[in-house]
């Protein structure tokens, strides 16, 4: 029978586990859905973990947490959550046969939960076996013998998935190269063979009274430099002009002017 | 005390005791300025990019990563039961483990030669 | 460099060190300590002492790296707080409590706050399954320096490292700023990336200790530390703890000059002390963990443990070494920061990627036919050695196969190397022109001048109304390449 402290721990982590589970169908931004289905994870994994399946609880903890989520993160922050889903059927018959799939799964879980709820002489037995192994030879020890004995056909074919899951991620996200990569030397180079900006693009204009990279420098003859700003912040329209700045200097210049004339 | 796993648990609360206890006094004990310019986002004083976290693209080089991430942790994930057993499993298990890992290997070969690995 | 040190390190010490292996695997995998007569409420004691430990340790190691790097750097450091500067730390932490605390407009506000939370909580999980010391007695009650084991102990430190790793990401996010989210990215993918190959050195213990448990691999390492027979697990783990701790060389996540503070950009006060702490208790936990995994945890150096048989290796006594043993990482972890420059990023995941990983990954194979052979999987004759020793002749015929394989990648490898340096290499040419290129160039050294005038098309004329020579016609080779001076700025 489950232990006291099974229990609290059941009826303390499940409804939290709930919540966080509609918390994914309802949360308005796709970055809290993500949090509370990693919630759910981790809360899956002490599920195992208190059902004595040490190795597999904390695996469920190290690789959904860790890998899984942590790609559906990156995925959500990079694409942007606001991109609106197509929805449009790019595969024929896509709803059919997912509907054929979530009914057989659902069928799958109702049968297994419902024999674990009506056969608990069954469930007895099979976790008496459990902590007897984890006494004996270990629950990971166990856990290899199982899978390089009865299931090492799947242990091999999974090895095949992990190659599936390389080429698709490939075709998905990688885009070739096609001219090589410039590296910084061959830039320095080019740069001193055209005899062009050889000592590099002038810097931003420093002033004390304004923040630089937005502001061009001034040459000589008091004209701005248009290739020491950013082309980015050309683009989004951020330079600061350098009118008040030159006037300041004019300024300055005929007070000397007439300091000197004096 | 036959509950290994629920000093962690102590060791939980604790960290998170510290760590929101700490956090809620200095809101309490610290002060407060409104300034408009101290609540923008910081970008060395240009005006913040629009991107940040809205619909903004970033290379999807990371999404890469991630994935190659996810398939070398299930390999180690396999690893781990074979190496700790490795003493009862005996030389098949051996021989299977080398077959996974070439097998993986074959993967980290083409993503290599795709040029998958090279950081721009 | 660095790399082909690793590589002469993998030939030279691994046949002598492969025969020194003769420690027996642990008899389980379960936890060798025994918590049996530990009730909850000493757990609990345990569990708050390790988390003092640690808050002090963080006071004393951020004032000792600010010390350390001082003398590094000729000037003294912080002295003025306390006894030697001992308080600077304290003062330092009360100052950001004193501050204000910004959530800036943009912020994710829940996400925002959490975030830190996670960062600083994950860091001290870990340090729960570390052996500090033997089994002593407090209270009455007979229990070991540790404040638990269980069968997955490090695994489960791995689980938690990369639960902890969410608090950077989401920091990053939730900024609602450009620096902090690509600074968090940065961050995770660099993580991510050195974590795996950390995993992998770890099975090469897993190899020799048959568990997973902290309590028992130090236990197996009572005879023989594993730094001797997995020496290269260790190279490959002190390397990763470095990058995963985000420390120089490999802090590129807060690459000042490109991404300011990275991932905590936009946090201040507390909120940012909590990464602040995140950060060197993860270094605590990762020098902790190396001590329980290669240096034999809190068992005594070799002929320390000898006198009187065994009287400081066990009890209290332990704590003592480990903390020794700890604080020798944490100061190669300092050392580093006062002498090498940040690496590139392309560099830093270069080396994860395509060195690290796959030779890791050989390493692991390698030490799995070692271990099969010394077990004898591979056949069960033996034979003398010298007249004295006794051993397998598989074990012998692996480990020469294992070391002519290294041998030979290193050699070709080197080869490769020469060749491609000697390609780089081009000698420059006997002779030159000095105004081939439109502007006067310098000989090197060696070099002769060609005179200006023995070259057709090249001649130096004086403009007429200008007083400086302008030079007209074009190199040897070019096709026309007219010299137009720039004037772009006009």
């Amino acid at each position: 029978m489950t232990s006291t402290a099974e229990a609290v721990g059941f009826w303390l982590l499940a409804p939290l586990a709930v919540v966080a589970s509609l918390g994914l169908l309802f949360a308005r931004k796709a970055v809290h859905a993500a949090m509370s289905i990693a919630l759910v994870m981790i809360i899956i994994g002490i599920f195992y973990i208190m059902q004595k399946a040490d190795f597999l609880g904390v695996v469920q903890v190290f690789v959904y947490t860790g890998a899984v989520m942590m790609l559906f993160l990156f995925v959500l922050m990079l694409v942007g959550v606001d991109s609106s889903d197509s929805i449009v059927e790019t595969i024929k018959g896509q709803r059919w046969a997912s509907l054929v799939l979530v009914v057989g799964l659902a069928g799958v879980l109702l049968s297994t939960i419902g024999s674990a709820v009506f056969d608990e002489q069954k469930v007895q037995a099979g976790l008496d076996k459990l902590v007897a192994t984890n006494t004996e030879t270990g629950n990971i020890t166990g856990m290899a013998e199982l899978i390089f004995g009865p299931y090492v056909w799947i242990f091999e074919v999974t090895s095949a998935l992990l190659i599936t899951a390389a080429l698709g991620a490939m075709v998905l996200a990688h885009r070739e190269r096609l001219s090589p990569k410039v590296t910084q030397a061959q830039w320095a180079a080019r740069r001193i063979k055209d005899n062009k900006n050889v000592a590099g693009l002038p810097a931003p204009g420093v002033y004390a009274r304004h923040n630089a990279v937005d502001t061009p420098a001034l040459l000589p003859d008091g004209s701005p430099s248009d290739l020491s700003v950013s082309r980015v912040l050309v683009a989004r329209d951020q330079v600061a002009t350098t009118d008040g700045i030159r006037d300041v200097e004019r300024h300055l210049e005929r007070e000397i002017e007439e300091g000197s004339a004096r | 005390m036959n509950e290994p796993y629920v000093p962690v648990l102590f060791m939980l609360g604790l960290g998170f005791v510290f760590a929101a206890g700490s956090v809620g006094t200095s809101l309490v004990v610290g002060p407060k300025r409104y300034n408009r310019a101290k609540l923008e986002a910081y970008e060395c004083g240009i005006q913040p990019s629009p991107q940040a976290s809205g619909g903004g693209r970033v290379p999807i080089k990371y999404y890469l990563t991630a994935m190659l991430f996810i398939i070398f942790d299930v390999e180690s994930i396999f690893l781990y039961p074979f190496a700790v057993a490795f003493n009862q499993l005996g030389l098949f298990a051996l021989i299977e483990m080398v077959l996974f890992v070439l097998t993986v290997f074959v993967a980290y070969a083409y993503v290599w030669r795709r040029g998958g690995l090279d950081w721009a | 460099m660095s790399l082909h040190l690793l590589v002469d390190q993998a030939m030279t010490a691994h046949p002598a060190a492969s025969a020194l292996v003769t420690a027996l695997p642990a008899a389980t995998e379960n936890p060798s300590a025994d918590f049996s007569d530990t009730p909850w409420w000493l757990a609990l004691l345990k569990a708050v002492a390790v988390f003092v430990y640690l808050l002090v340790s963080t006071l004393l190691v951020i004032w000792f790296e600010r010390r350390v790097i001082g003398r590094m750097q000729q000037r003294p450091g912080p002295n003025r707080n306390g006894p030697f500067g001992l308080l600077q730390t304290l003062a330092d932490g009360a100052k950001s409590m004193l501050k204000e605390d910004i959530t800036p407009d943009k912020a994710d506000k829940l996400i925002y706050t959490l975030a830190p939370l996670i960062t600083a909580t994950m860091a001290f999980v870990a340090f729960s399954i570390i052996p500090l010391g033997g089994t002593v007695s407090i209270f009455g009650h007979t229990t070991p320096l540790q404040v638990t084991d269980v069968p997955v102990s490090v695994l489960l430190v791995l689980a938690v490292a990369s639960v902890g790793i969410y608090g950077v990401v989401l920091a990053g996010w939730s900024s609602g700023s450009t620096y902090p989210l690509l600074g968090g990215l940065r961050a995770t993918a660099q993580m991510i990336s050195y974590e795996i190959a950390m995993g992998l050195s770890l099975v090469a213990i897993f190899l020799y200790s048959g568990s997973m448990s902290t309590s028992q691999i130090v236990a197996a390492q009572s005879s023989l530390w594993y730094i001797a027979p997995a020496f290269f697990s260790f190279a490959v783990y002190v390397i990763t703890m470095v990058g995963e701790t985000n420390r120089l060389p490999f802090d590129l996540a807060e690459g000042e000059g490109e991404l300011t503070g990275g991932f905590h950009t936009e946090y201040s006060s507390m909120r940012f002390a909590m990464f602040f702490l995140g950060e060197y208790v993860n270094m605590f936990t990762v020098s902790a963990l190396a001590t329980t995994m290669f240096l034999g945890g809190w068992k005594a150096p070799p002929f320390i443990a000898a006198i009187n048989d065994g009287m400081f290796n066990g009890g209290w006594w332990g704590l003592l070494w480990f903390t020794g043993k700890m604080w020798s990482f944490l100061f190669v972890f300092v050392w580093l920061r006062g002498s090498l420059p940040r690496t590139r990023y392309d560099q830093f995941m270069r080396f994860g990627w395509k060195f690290l990983i796959p030779i890791t990954l050989a390493w692991v194979v390698a030490v799995a036919f070692i271990r099969g052979a010394q077990l004898g999987f591979l056949g069960d004759s033996r034979i003398q050695l010298f007249g004295r020793f006794e051993i397998g002749v598989a074990t012998l015929t692996i480990v020469g196969v294992v070391a002519v394989i290294a041998l030979a990648g290193a050699w070709i490898w080197d080869d490769k190397r020469a060749a491609r340096l000697e390609a780089a290499d081009v000698a420059p040419p006997d002779e030159i022109d000095p105004f081939a290129g439109g502007y006067p160039v310098p000989p090197l050294p060696g070099q002769r001048l060609r005179e200006p005038g023995s070259q057709p098309g090249t001649l130096i004329e004086t403009a007429p109304g200008s007083k400086e020579p302008v030079l007209s016609g074009s190199s040897s080779t070019g096709g026309g390449t007219t010299v137009v001076k720039e004037e772009t700025h006009g």
